[in-house]
């Protein structure tokens, strides 16, 4: 009985509304929190897994040395590789592939890597339009790391303490 | 328990021991891990690594288990605190110079030092100082070294002192300035050098033609069968994806122990050729086609089935190589039978065929290989086991060792890696006169001949050395007499073949073959032979063997997996025989120019990684395996396009589904069949040598034995390849008023060559010695024979 | 360093000489005298060992090659690379390291222009690399020159001994 009457007065009342204009008022005061993207970006950590990139030393050499631990340690198997001897004698890749549609961004490469090669860098707005696009060949990864590598090398820097 | 067993307590653990084992020996038998480095179990003790230390109750120190024989009483602590620190304390020095390059060294993945350094290494090194680098040599195509990563364990020194025979590796310099090395630059000449690879702990030595091509890892492991030499070892193909990258041996103490010879190690780059054939081809109207199986096939019935409705099956003729698997020879005679040619022969480098219907079943070694370690006289005729197969070399070798004589009837004194007791140097035509004299000596010292022999041998020289010989094979217990490829070349093989037997049957020895190839005794048993069917069945009046098919030119010709003008006795005569044939089939998996001059159509052929076989060993051993890859192209097994051939022509139980049911037939036979090799008939007189300048003599270099190793391109930088040089004894050479460097010409009545020539001391006056299987010295006929020779 | 094809024989005199030493040893173990061998046949070379003298020694004695190589290598009183005449040893040992060692060689390495391990512009004198204990503790600082010991040192006295080379 008690109970019936106690519901009927709030609905009469309105006070679920009011209660729901309160929260609505008290936030309309406050910071705003969501970002108008793309114009606008959340901030991103040092450690940010984005797309992929293969480095190159200072002198334009390329890093890898195609060890594949990184293709070992791919837990989506995302990564193919095939080696040979350059003339020079050094250890070359003359395959690096990621599928992009298989990785799971994970970072295992990057962290498995012993010559900081291949790196996920913070890109992420990237797409494909047809199959084979996000197919990401030796070439495309080490220009995408040519045009980084200003932001790669300074966000290994600021990690430095912690790898 | 007997006398000289003693009982040990290894981790609490009581143990049985003979008395002189050493503690690892003991521990490896009761699978008790003890870490090592420089112990090997096929080696001489050096514990030099130390990583083997354990805790031995009552030894103030630890003690080595490598070096530490076994006590009675003794109780051993192999994972005791004491020896865990010792360990690791070794570990620790070991990595000080080791590099951290582990991500480019193609050991990285199955490098001992790797495995170790997870159980036994510091996780941080405390050593800061610079490490040591050494500067690399290059010691051949075969073996990459990178001795920086180098930890002198010294196994590879010990291998080349008493298993390849051959010192090349040695350890130069002290202290921290010691180094495993040739010291000069120097190319490996062993033909087992690939072993170090195998039994290097490090990175140090690695397999050069696999280098950076892949890691451990990414490669599935496929057992299969050496396909050269007639050893059969056992050995591993390393796959990854539809390549086999690389081979390594698989142990089997009673073929090839845990050892590999180079050729059979290396060949697998010959599957990538790019001389591999793609698609079936034919020719037409000179032009060559790429066709499809449908239309190849039907071509070969088309143009083989003209050919005997016009001139008889007998115009038909087939060659198969020695090196195709059992299967392969079995439907190819079987085929070939059911169209009706008797032509049928496998023996490519064979001259002498006048005692085919008393050969015996399959000519094999008469023994188990593992006998001959324990043989106390061998006599080999015109054999060079070193070269052609190494690891039965390296078993008379570990025989020589312990003391037993190894002679030989060579036309040249062979570079050996252990001594010979008795080497005589004769030309090819002085052999049987050779054998004769021994056989003589052996009458002289009260042997009882029969009358046949004792006409052949009453007018024969007998000299100081025959005598020594024929002492050494009389007075073994153990003795054995092995004809060799050279033999089996030879024009008179009948004959050495019958004066071998009776020295045999005159000392009580044993009569063996050495065979040449994989399945030398396999195509025997296949029945791949004008005389015989398969298992000594019968077979419709003797066809023609590999030398009259030749000589009496046929209207057709099959040819299975060999380049005949390279791989027969006499390349000359075959190819006269082939182009002037109406129709040749050849079955070949490898392209090339002279192929496609004679050939009408091509069937491209899968090697031996790529079809399901087998072969059977010199000593009868039956050995099957799988295919591992897929063939490239179009090619298939020859098994599967054999077995279309035969429906294609309506023969009768041609209906084969695999491999296994070909071997089927076969397989309970062989496995059986251990013929006696004491099948011979006594030739009326010996041979006398033909008046000439010179006499010819041939051997097969080691790494051009057949089409396969010939486009291994590592193998073929080695030093045993054909060189298409004339060598000759210096002595011979200052006859003919030739220097060294000159060019000589060399003719006979069919043709005539000029070749540079090369002082080789080794070879027996008057002779010159002529790599087989070089373009250059194919206009000059057979492998044997008289040669005139003048300068440039 | 390559494979030296010329093979060269050698004298008559160290095949003496190494002879002697074989038929001091069991037939079978020809070996034991690769040492004294080595000994000779750089004695008679000026005081260093080729390539083709070491294959020479190995031909003789029938070892393999790398056998000869690696003692060669091993003992520091052989030389493998080209030397000046006379082999100059200064202990620097501790005894002699106490009484000035240092301050000898470095006298020697000022005087003669070459550091430890090289040889003297004029071929004259070559300085050993490293030379432990000679036994001769009791008249440090010492040195040994050509196989004779001089002790007691000074700076004068070595200028001395070494002036008075060839």
């Amino acid at each position: 009985m008690f109970a019936n009457v106690h519901r009927i007065g709030k609905s009469l009342l309105l006070l679920e509304l009011l209660k729901g204009l309160r929260l609505t008022g008290r936030n309309l005061f406050k910071r705003k929190v969501t970002v108008q993207y793309p114009e606008e970006k959340t901030p991103q950590s040092p450690r940010f897994r984005g797309l992929h990139a293969l480095r190159r030393y200072p002198n334009g050499e390329e890093r890898c040395i195609a060890c594949k631990l990184c293709e070992a340690v791919c837990p989506a198997v995302a990564i193919t590789i095939e080696s040979e001897q350059r003339d020079d004698g050094t250890r070359r890749t003359t395959q690096y592939d990621i599928d992009l549609t298989k990785c799971i961004f994970c970072g295992f490469c990057e962290e498995s890597c012993p010559v900081d090669s291949i790196v996920e860098t913070r890109i992420y707005e990237y797409h494909g339009e047809e199959r084979g696009d996000l197919l990401m060949t030796k070439e495309r990864l080490l220009k995408i790391g040519d045009l980084a590598e200003p932001q790669i090398a300074a966000d290994r820097a600021a990690d430095a303490a912690y790898r | 328990m007997s006398e000289d067993s003693v009982t040990i307590e290894v981790n609490g653990t009581p143990m049985q021991a003979r008395k002189g084992q050493m503690l690892i020996e003991v521990t490896d038998a009761n699978d008790i891990y003890v870490p090592r480095f420089c112990y090997h179990k096929k080696l001489t003790v050096a514990a030099n690594c130390r990583m083997c230390l354990v805790e031995v109750e009552k030894a103030p120190k630890p003690l080595p288990a490598c070096a530490t024989p076994v006590a009675d009483g003794m109780k051993v602590f192999t994972r005791s605190q004491l020896a865990l620190d010792a360990q690791k304390s070794v570990m620790e020095f070991l990595l000080i110079n080791h590099p951290l390059d582990c991500p480019i060294c193609d050991q990285g993945g199955e490098c001992e030092l790797q495995d170790l350094a997870m159980g036994y290494g510091r996780d941080v090194s405390r050593y800061s100082e610079g490490k040591r680098v050494v500067k690399d040599k290059n010691i051949g195509p075969l073996v990459q070294t990178e001795m920086t990563r180098c930890i002198h364990c010294t196994r590879c020194v010990r291998f080349g002192d008493e298993i390849a025979g051959l010192r090349e590796l040695g350890a130069t310099g002290r202290g921290e300035h010691m180094e495993i090395g040739t010291y000069v630059e120097k190319t490996m000449t062993s033909e087992l050098s690939g072993n170090v690879i195998d039994i290097c702990p490090v990175g140090a030595l690695t397999n050069k033609p696999f280098r950076y091509s892949a890691r451990t890892w990414e490669m599935v492991q496929r057992p299969t069968i050496a396909p050269h030499d007639s050893v059969g070892s056992n050995m591993d193909l390393h796959v990854k994806g539809h390549t086999v990258k690389r081979v390594v041996p698989a142990e089997n103490e009673a073929v090839n122990e845990v050892w590999l010879a180079d050729r059979d190690r290396y060949s697998c780059e010959g599957l990538q050729s790019p001389d591999r054939l793609q698609a079936p081809m034919i020719k037409q109207h000179g032009e060559w086609h790429e066709v499809d199986w449908e239309v190849a096939l039907e071509q070969v019935h088309d143009r083989l089935q003209a050919v005997i409705d016009r001139d008889g099956a007998d115009e038909l003729a087939g060659l198969a190589a020695p090196w195709a698997t059992l299967e392969e020879l079995y439907l190819f005679q079987k085929w070939l039978r059911g169209l009706g040619s008797a032509n049928i022969d496998h023996r490519l480098r064979q001259h002498d065929f006048r005692d085919d219907d008393v050969a015996p079943a399959f000519p094999w070694l008469g023994e188990s290989l593992v006998d001959l370690e324990h043989v106390d006289a061998a006599l080999l005729v015109g054999a060079y086991p070193r070269k052609e197969q190494p690891l039965i070399n390296h078993r008379l070798r570990k025989a020589a060792l312990g003391g037993a004589a190894i002679m030989a009837v060579n036309p040249a004194a062979y570079a050996q890696n252990f001594e010979f007791a008795e080497t005589c140097v004769v030309a090819p035509s002085q052999m049987a006169q050779t054998l004769a004299a021994v056989a003589a000596a052996l009458v002289e010292q009260g042997a009882v001949a029969g009358d046949a022999l004792r006409g052949l041998i009453n007018n024969v020289s007998v000299d100081d050395q025959h005598r020594r010989l024929a002492e050494a094979l009389r007075r073994a217990d153990n003795a054995t007499v092995l004809l060799g490829v050279q033999a089996q070349a030879h024009p008179e093989f009948a004959t050495l073949r019958a004066l071998a037997g009776e020295i045999a049957t005159l000392t009580g020895a044993r009569l063996g073959y050495l065979g040449e190839s994989a399945n030398s005794s396999g195509a025997w048993l296949a029945g791949v032979l004008p005389q015989r069917g398969p298992l000594m069945g019968t077979t419709p009046g003797p066809g023609l063997d590999a030398r009259a098919m030749f000589e009496q030119p046929r209207r057709a010709y099959c040819l299975f997996n060999l380049e005949p003008e390279r791989d027969c006795w006499n390349g000359r005569e075959v190819i006269r025989a082939l182009t002037q044939a109406d129709c040749v089939v050849a079955f070949s998996a490898y392209d090339s120019a002279s192929l496609r001059e004679y050939a009408d159509v091509i069937l491209p052929l899968a090697l031996y990684a790529e079809t399901a076989g087998s072969y059977v060993n010199v000593e009868g051993r039956l050995q099957s395996f799988n295919g591992a890859v897929a063939p490239p192209g179009q090619a298939r097994p020859g098994w599967k396009i054999l077995r279309v051939l035969g429906n294609r022509f309506d023969l009768a139980d041609f209906d084969y589904d695999s491999a296994e049911q070909v071997r089927a037939e076969l397989a309970d036979a062989i496995t059986s069949l251990r013929p006696g090799n004491h099948h011979w008939q006594l030739p009326g007189s010996l041979p006398q040598a033909a008046a000439g300048s010179l006499e010819r003599v041939t051997r097969m270099p080691t790494n051009s034995l057949d089409p396969l190793v010939r486009h291994a391109p590592a193998l073929q930088q080695t030093v045993d390849v054909a060189d298409g040089h004339a060598h000759m004894h210096p002595d011979t050479a200052a006859r003919l008023g030739l220097a060294a460097g000159a060019h000589v010409r060399l003719q006979n009545d069919g043709g005539s060559v000029e070749l540079p020539l090369a002082l080789d001391d080794s070879l027996a006056p008057g002779c010159v010695l002529i790599h087989a299987t070089h373009p250059d010295a194919i206009e000059l006929g057979g492998w044997f024979g008289n040669l005139e020779a003048g300068g440039r | 360093m390559s494979e030296s094809n010329e093979s060269i024989e050698l004298s008559a005199h160290v095949r003496e000489q190494i002879d002697a030493w074989v038929a001091k040893y069991p037939p079978e173990q020809k070996r034991s005298a690769v040492l004294s061998a080595l000994r000779e046949v750089q004695h008679e070379n000026d005081g260093y060992l080729t390539v083709a003298l070491m294959d020479a020694v190995a031909g003789y004695l029938e070892l393999p090659k790398i056998a000869v190589y690696e003692v060669a290598t091993f003992y520091s009183m052989l030389e493998t690379q080209p030397v000046a005449r006379n082999s100059v040893s200064v202990c620097t040992n501790i005894s002699c390291m106490l009484r000035g060692a240092d301050d000898i060689v470095e006298h020697i390495e000022k005087k003669h222009g070459l550091k430890l391990g090289e040889s003297s512009a004029d071929g004259r004198i070559y300085l050993k690399k490293e030379e432990e204990c000679l036994a001769a503790c009791c008249g440090a600082p010492m040195m040994m020159v050509n196989h004779k010991y001089y002790e007691n040192l000074t700076p004068e006295k070595v200028d001395e001994v070494l002036d008075a080379l060839e």
